[in-house]
């Protein structure tokens, strides 16, 4: 599994972790081809933007 | 549809519940492989599947049973929540948790949070093992 994951940086895990849960949470809560592929967009875009944010948010702190 | 019939249906429903209930523990999506679900099994499977072995090949902890603070012992649920990623653990991660650095530690978290998302497609198996009408 490291060839795969082992190399990761911390933006790409992030992505990573945002997809798949995007993707079982559009599973679980949703039928039909479109209705999961709109759901699995939105809850990625809104994973990353809140990521995006609280960092952004965090920032001056780390000073 | 007579009494003993009704009973035994309701019988054979709730069983199917618990063997999909508890194969979807052991392997994420198996729950839904025994229910013919197909699509869901393999997403659950992949996308489980990945995260955790992604969290153990970022050298995330895995915590154990013999936990003795309160958040050891929430992360030892979370993670025995992967199933069989969480017995093979140590031998898919050969060389060992490293949570010294960052890395390692965004792979713990990566780790129980298959974990706690195997748990909700556990508890959808069972549901629709059991009958109800699935989502």
């Amino acid at each position: 599994m490291n060839f795969l994951f082992g190399k990761l940086t911390h933006f790409e895990a992030m992505l990573f972790f945002a997809l798949v849960v995007s993707l079982t949470f559009a599973f679980l809560s949703k039928r039909g081809t479109s209705e999961r592929a709109k759901y699995t967009l939105w809850a990625f875009l809104a994973f990353l933007l809140v990521a995006i944010g609280i960092g952004w948010l965090m920032y001056p702190f780390s000073q | 549809m007579d009494e003993t019939m009704k009973r035994e249906a309701v019988k054979t429903n709730q069983m199917m519940g618990v063997i999909a209930a508890i194969s979807g523990w052991i392997v994420p999506g198996l729950g839904h492989l025994v229910l013919r679900r197909w699509s869901k099994a393999a997403v659950y499977f992949l996308c489980i599947g990945g995260l955790a072995c992604a969290g153990l090949a970022m050298r995330g902890g895995v915590f154990s049973a013999g936990a003795e603070d309160l958040f050891d012992r929430f992360g030892f649920f979370a993670d025995l929540g992967a199933g069989v990623f969480y017995f093979l653990a140590h031998q898919i991660q050969a060389a060992g948790p490293d949570v010294a650095h960052a890395t390692g530690d965004y792979g713990t978290r990566l780790f129980a949070a298959a974990g706690m998302l195997n748990f909700l497609t556990v508890l959808e198996a069972y549901d629709i093992g059991r009958g109800s009408e699935p989502r």
